[in-house]
């Protein structure tokens, strides 16, 4: 027991120096970007105004508002006692709404829309690669390069696709939005049913490219596993093929479930495409917006929920992993 | 290294993606130096001419003409002009204007069109009739005048001295020219683009821009993880722990974002193709390093290091001669697999805005973007987007294919 | 908010509920695709069928009630609405518009310029009305302002120092009370004293705003040391583009905001009171609702003598044009004011009943004109040869057919000027004395001849030519994104090569190009050197306005310049007439001194416009509603294409008609 105490321990602080480093960048990066952005907010009081002293003041005033005319050192430090309460501040784009407000209203879109979708790509994608190590012949030698082939269409080429197929030309399913261009939230059926027709786009977008990458690790995991010694051991030994299948599966698994923690950092690019095309309301928009309009506070605070979501991920996995691996074990024993 | 070659061509998935890629490569090579066209000249004025080919008017009036009697010409012209959905909406207004049903056939064309030309009127108002609808019918009208004229068409030209049209000739409507003996004909197998340049010409350029971005930044993020993979796994320690901390962080904060940011503070005066390559590469590394690192830690304990170790042999020399050698093969696997995840970084980065500056070169990602602003996709305008994303879901499956053929060859376990 | 937040919570839920289910269903093989495909075969019927249901029952009153407009309506409404599904709006009694509203709405506050409110909140010459009024209506066409609250035309006294105008008496707030003169006065006291934009904007001109009684306002302007207004025309112009604002409901607010002017402009204002038609009924990250108060005052017969038709006003956020298109094509929009490239193939090809303001290209009505600006203190720039060579050699039809998509006047049908298409700017001045100044573009021979006249001549023979022994070499620039500029930008850095000037063009994001173009108190750095902004569209001070904005040197020094003249032209006969304009009343004499700002602009060419862009882009989709705006509809005044929600264009509001009724 005393080598997993040590193993969490090292991880966990290994944790906390990553949380605030990765704090510290998502702060600083953006706001090492070129440009004003409170010049953005004083364009949209300024326009048609025609004397100096006006847009002057307009401009001081937001600039003091945001301190962005303190250092860089001392900004980071209302920001850290801000962020500690909650308080993530002004968005920049939106003026005057905050960035919790933002967050809070789109937020629950992309994590219904991206978690799912990971998930169900994740599933399928393991379930087919690891048919095609088990059965190979024409399941190997069709069905995956056709994952392959789709899993290489990019993501916003699969989105496009998928648009103009069902949506321009069949018309069988709603091309923008999150639910009915008519429709009000609540909770009845009506709305309900609307929310699940408009899902399906920008979810099998996301599923569609996820599939064929897993399908093809899990495939060569599992053919690691099949030709193991432990396999043929178990054949000699006469132990039920069902029985093998089932171990071969769960060992091949685990190095796919560190697959599934970190593909949440990098779903955010499949997010803002989906979001994008299919009008989808959702967070992945947001960062892009922000990024481009040098929102700090508001890029600062999504980025780091992102940050927060894969080292809690990544953490939790590894948590497990320990409990899991026998190996672990043995190489913190050394 | 004769037999591993072997070995690799006679996987299927190998020589199949093998061969997608180099026909790519092979176009991309040979194609401009048959069509010499500018990719980036703006010929069309005017945006999204469809696929075909164009033949100058002028010249062709100028050709030599041959006379051809074809029994369904007048038949296809009047249907080019008049199709039924077109005969069904003149009934709809000739009903709506007090004209009995009984009365129209819209089968006959002679008949239909002449209760149409007595009776049409722009300022009739026909209730329930939208501004949509009118405009239909005013074009209609249009384009029906003179349909059923057997006359030739006649060619004047402005007399310098009087100003005055002056008939110059007529061209009857028999007459043909032959293509290939009129002096301009442009072939435009994918149309134009937004811009009015060739798609084709664009594409392939655009592909072999795309293919360098790809081989160069999958060159440094290769470079990068296999440095620091190998440091890291063969050192460890210390450094190991630093390097698999700054790979975390790269993990932690999303490499597109970064990406994003990055783009975003160079200014787009600074993003050449080779600018962006570079940018790609420098935040695509963390994968590479992190598998690196873990096939070294398990080399680093095998008999043969240890021997080496024993030999009192220099780090360099292990590392080059004991540890790399067997990690060469994946290596090169993940190499490939770099290729093409910066190929679609470029595109992606592209759809965003913040791809390569537009006037230097095309790149797959900047057509794509275009052809989305204006709409192409929705428009039916599927000549400039859909080749545009076969040509890199074609590149990125030929690598992978190519990549699961090689992890077969070299892991024996993995074979058929 | 915390409604909302737990509704969405449990969407989540539901959604990854569902998705489970799919999931689990589909583990083992790919088969679940087709039969989530299937699925919305299904679900079309399913989703459109209470609403075709409904129609009748929601529909009938409304026809009743509209001849009896005058009458009672408001009884009738309620009833109808009970038997409706409320969380769905009725589609023949909602109007969709899309190209607006981008991104969320942030509040309903008319003191501020940061609501994003796009549809209800901007105050500009041509001023949305659906929510808060303006005393006058300015309508594009004719160039005429209209009165709304205000009842019959405004007066200048002799001395035109001050103007008077009455507010109507049956002019009433949503809760009932009167507009009085005193709430003009008012909303312009809390203008100048919390410095708002309006306030700021406004200060140099307009003294003091007064209630003389309960229904009469009269605008001291401001007066120069002569004792005449500073600018009578910019006095004018506040009745038609600036808000009345209840009294009552300001001083709610000051109380709220302690008299602190960040948090009063900062103040989403979801208590607001209004004069229009419409008031909030829905806003999230989606979509933004607007519904029709049945007590409108509007509807008494000294204004329109009814009520608006549509009983909502709907926009759909998108996140960018295509997917608005799409809605469009599909019937989910009903009025679009964005650009829709190739506008044309909706009807030709698609064969929508789709349609725009004029059947064929340009389709619209150009109202302002997009420019590119020289930077005057670039080497060679300063010369107006090269200037005038780069403008006369650019390809204006192809910037026209590919960048605008055909939506734009061509400078043969318009040639150029400072007035933009209407034609009430083109009346203006004098076309035949300045016949011989106006380019059409493509006159590569001219070009050349005009530099190799005046000695720029390419002598080292490498192609380009050279000014004071070094090479004209120009960076074209336009913000990054912005699409039919970008595009026009490379075919004017594509005409620099015929005549031997090099001409390489540049993107930069928006955030950084307006920074560096609106700092007007120092020298444009030496990248910039020919740059794209925008000129005003049509409002009541054109073409004025817009000639202020493009030439008047009064601009320089500003350090943060969002009214125009960035390429920093300074010319003080251009100065003089900009000046002397707004005091003249002889249309003979205004005639005179515009044809010589033309003359001077065409001569001097400190900038130059590439296409003309309609004030606002106006496409309709006549599957629901029809009578829509357009050339030739019979309407007097006419109604301009803007979207039946600025200035004089809220009167197509009242002439909709359904299709099927």
């Amino acid at each position: 027991m005393k080598g997993y105490r040590r193993y969490f321990a090292n991880k966990l602080i290994w944790f906390f120096i990553t949380l605030v480093v990765a704090f510290i960048l998502n702060f600083t990066l953006p706001r090492l970007m070129p440009g004003d952005p409170v010049a953005a907010i004083v364009s949209r009081m300024a326009q048609g105004m025609s004397n100096a002293t006006g847009v002057q003041a307009i401009y001081e005033q937001y600039t003091e508002l945001f301190g962005i005319n303190r250092p860089i050192h001392e900004q980071f430090f209302i920001y850290v006692s801000n962020a500690l309460r909650g308080d993530f501040g002004y968005s920049i784009s939106q003026y005057p709404r905050t960035v919790a407000d933002v967050i809070r209203s789109s937020i629950f879109w992309t994590i219904g829309l991206q978690l799912p979708a990971i998930i169900v790509g994740w599933i399928l994608g393991n379930a087919l690669g690891a048919l095609a190590a088990y059965r190979r012949g024409t399941f190997d030698r069709v069905l995956l390069p056709a994952s392959l082939f789709v899993s290489s269409i990019p993501a916003f080429g699969m989105a496009v696709i998928l648009l103009v197929i069902f949506g321009v030309s069949l018309q069988w399913l709603p091309t923008s939005g999150g639910y009915g261009y008519d429709l009000i939230p609540n909770l009845s059926w009506n709305f309900i049913w609307s929310v699940i027709v408009h899902y399906q786009l920008p979810f099998w977008t996301l599923v569609l490219i996820t599939i064929g990458g897993q399908a093809i690790g899990m495939r060569s995991m599992s053919i690691y596993e099949l030709n193991a010694d432990y396999v043929k051991y178990s054949r000699f030994m006469g132990i039920k093929d069902n029985q093998i299948v089932r171990y071969v599966f769960r060992n091949a698994m685990l190095p796919q479930i560190t697959g599934l923690a970190l593909a949440l950092g990098t779903m955010v690019f499949g997010a803002v495409v989906a979001e994008v095309v299919f009008s989808y309301p959702g967070l992945g928009s947001t960062i892009l917006t922000a990024s481009l309009g040098q929102d700090y506070p508001l890029l600062s605070a999504t980025t780091l929920i992102i940050s927060i979501m894969v080292l809690v991920a990544n953490f939790s996995i590894e948590i497990i992993y320990g409990f899991l691996d026998p190996r672990i074990k043995a190489a913190q024993a050394d | 290294m004769k037999h591993t070659l072997r070995q690799v061509f006679r996987s299927g998935k190998f020589v199949t993606g093998f061969i997608i890629f180099s026909a790519i490569l092979l176009t991309v090579i040979f194609y401009p130096m048959i069509i010499r066209d500018d990719p980036l000249q703006i010929i069309g004025q005017g945006t999204f001419f469809p696929p075909g080919i164009y033949v100058n008017i002028a010249d062709s009036m100028s050709s030599t003409r041959y006379i051809l009697n074809l029994d369904d010409a007048a038949a296809k012209r009047i249907a080019s002009k008049l199709n039924d959905a077109d005969r069904e909406a003149i009934r709809e207004w000739l009903v709506g204007a007090g004209i009995p049903e009984g009365d129209i056939d819209i089968a006959n064309t002679e008949s239909l069109l002449g209760l149409w030309v007595s009776n049409y009127d722009t300022t009739v108002r026909i209730p329930g009739m939208t501004n949509a609808d009118r405009n239909y019918y005013i074009r209609l009208n249009r384009s029906l005048d003179g349909l059923l004229s057997e006359e030739g068409v006649t060619i004047a030209a402005t007399n310098p001295d009087t100003n005055a049209l002056e008939a110059t000739g007529t061209v009857e409507l028999t007459e043909y020219a032959n293509i290939r003996e009129v002096a301009n004909v442009r072939i435009l197998p994918l149309g134009t683009d937004n811009f009015g340049r060739d798609v084709l010409t664009q594409l392939v350029t655009a592909t072999g821009v795309s293919l360098r971005i790809g081989f160069v930044a999958g060159l440094i993020a290769t470079l990068i993880g296999l440095v620091l993979g190998l440091v890291s796994g063969y050192i460890g320690g210390v450094v190991d722990d630093v390097i698999l901390f700054i790979t975390n962080l790269f993990t932690v904060i999303p490499g597109f974002i970064l990406l994003v940011l990055i783009s975003f503070s160079i200014g787009q005066e600074q993003r050449g193709a080779f600018v962006i390559a570079v940018v790609i590469g420098l935040t695509s590394w963390v994968w590479t390093t992190r598998a690196v690192r873990a096939q070294v830690i398990s080399l680093r304990n095998r008999d043969h290091v240890n021997l080496s170790k024993l030999s009192g042999h220099s780090i360099a020399h292990i590392i080059i001669r004991d540890v790399l050698p067997y990690i060469a093969s994946y290596v090169i696997m993940a190499f490939i697999l770099q290729i093409s995840s910066a190929i679609l970084a470029e595109a992606a980065l592209s759809i965003l805005g913040l791809g390569p500056r537009t006037t230097d070169v095309p790149t797959l990602g900047l057509m794509m973007n275009w052809a989305l602003i204006y709409q192409a996709h929705i428009l039916g305008k599927w000549w400039a987007y859909l080749p545009i994303i076969l040509v890199i879901a074609l590149i990125a499956f030929s690598l992978n294919l190519m990549n699961t053929g090689l992890d077969q060859v070299f892991n024996p376990a993995l074979r058929d | 908010m915390n409604r909302k937040s737990l509704l969405s919570i449990l969407l989540g839920l539901l959604v990854i509920f569902a998705l489970a289910l799919a999931a689990c269903g589909g583990t083992t093989t790919t088969q679940e695709e087709p039969a989530v495909v299937e699925e919305p075969t299904v679900a079309e019927p399913a989703v459109e069928e209470p609403a075709a249901t409904e129609e009748p029952a929601a529909e009938e009153p409304a026809a009743t009630e509209e001849p009896a407009a005058t009458e009672e309506p408001a009884a009738e409404e309620p009833a109808a609405e009970t038997e409706a599904d409320p969380n769905a709006l009725p589609r023949n009694e909602t109007l969709y518009n899309n190209g607006q509203q981008w991104g969320a709405v942030v509040g309903w506050n008319p003191y501020s310029n940061s609501n994003n409110n796009a549809m209800a909140i901007a105050q500009q010459d041509n001023a949305r009305v659906i929510m808060f009024e303006t005393p006058y209506l300015y309508n594009m066409l004719d160039g005429q302002v209209y009165p709304l609250l205000a009842d019959g035309p405004y007066e200048w006294n002799d001395a035109r120092t001050e103007l008077t105008f009455k507010i109507k008496p049956a002019a009433h707030w949503n809760d009932g009370t009167p507009v009085t003169a005193e709430d003009v006065a008012y909303t312009w006291a809390t203008h100048i004293k919390y410095n708002t934009p309006t306030g700021a904007a406004n200060i140099d001109f307009i003294e003091d705003i007064v209630a003389v009684d309960a229904q009469t306002v009269t605008i001291k302007a401001k007066l120069n040391e002569d004792g005449a207004a500073v600018n009578p025309l910019l006095v004018a112009a506040y009745v038609s583009t600036n808000y009345v604002i209840q009294k009552a409901w300001t001083e709610t607010l000051e109380e709220r905001v302690a008299g602190d002017a960040t948090a009063l402009l900062a103040d989403t204002a979801e208590d607001v009171a209004y004069s229009g038609p419409y008031g909030k009924y829905f806003a999230d990250d989606s979509k933004v609702i607007y519904v029709r108060d049945d007590n409108y005052w509007g509807q008494d017969a000294s204004m329109w003598g009814k009520l608006p038709v549509p009983k909502y006003l709907a926009h759909t956020i998108f996140k960018d044009n295509a997917a608005g298109t799409t809605a469009l094509q599909a019937g989910e929009v009903d009025v679009s004011q964005q650009f829709n490239a190739n506008v044309q193939d909706l009807w030709l090809v698609d064969g929508l009943p789709i349609s725009t303001y004029l059947p064929d290209a340009p389709y619209g009505i150009g109202a302002s004109l997009p420019t590119a600006f020289f930077n005057l203190n670039s080497p060679g720039l300063d010369q107006v040869a090269v200037r005038k060579a780069i403008a006369m050699a650019v390809d204006y039809p192809t910037i026209i057919a590919n960048a605008m998509t055909n939506q734009s006047a061509t400078f043969d049908q318009v040639p150029r000027s400072l007035m933009n298409p209407t034609a009430g700017e083109q009346a203006t001045y004098d076309h035949e004395a300045v016949a011989d100044l106006q380019w059409v573009g493509n006159d590569i021979d001219g070009a050349n001849a005009m530099l190799d006249e005046a000695g720029i001549v390419d002598t080292d023979g490498d192609g380009i030519r050279e000014y004071n022994g070094e090479n004209l070499s120009y960076i074209a620039l336009c913000p990054n994104g912005w699409s039919d500029w970008q595009a026009a930008i490379e075919v004017v850095a594509a005409a620099g090569e015929k005549i031997g000037i090099e001409i390489t063009t540049n993107f930069p994001e928006w955030s950084v190009y307006q920074t560096v173009v609106t700092k007007s108190d120092a020298p444009l750095p030496e990248d910039y050197d020919i740059f794209m902004m925008w000129s005003d569209g049509a409002g009541p001070t054109q073409p004025w306005g817009r000639i202020r904005k493009l030439m008047s040197s009064e601009f320089i020094g500003m350090a943060s310049n969002w009214n125009g003249n960035w390429g920093q032209y300074s010319n003080p006969d251009a100065d003089a007439l900009i000046n002397a304009i707004p005091g003249m009343t002889d249309p003979a004499a205004l005639n005179e001194a515009y044809t010589e700002l033309v003359r001077i602009y065409l001569t001097d060419v400190p900038s130059f416009t590439l296409m003309y862009r309609p004030q606002s882009f106006h496409t309709v989709n006549e599957s629901v509603w029809t009578n829509f705006p357009h050339d030739g509809d019979g309407t007097e005044p006419p109604v301009p294409p803007l979207n039946l929600t600025d200035g004089w264009s809220i009167a197509g509001l009242y002439n909709l008609e359904l299709v099927n009724p």
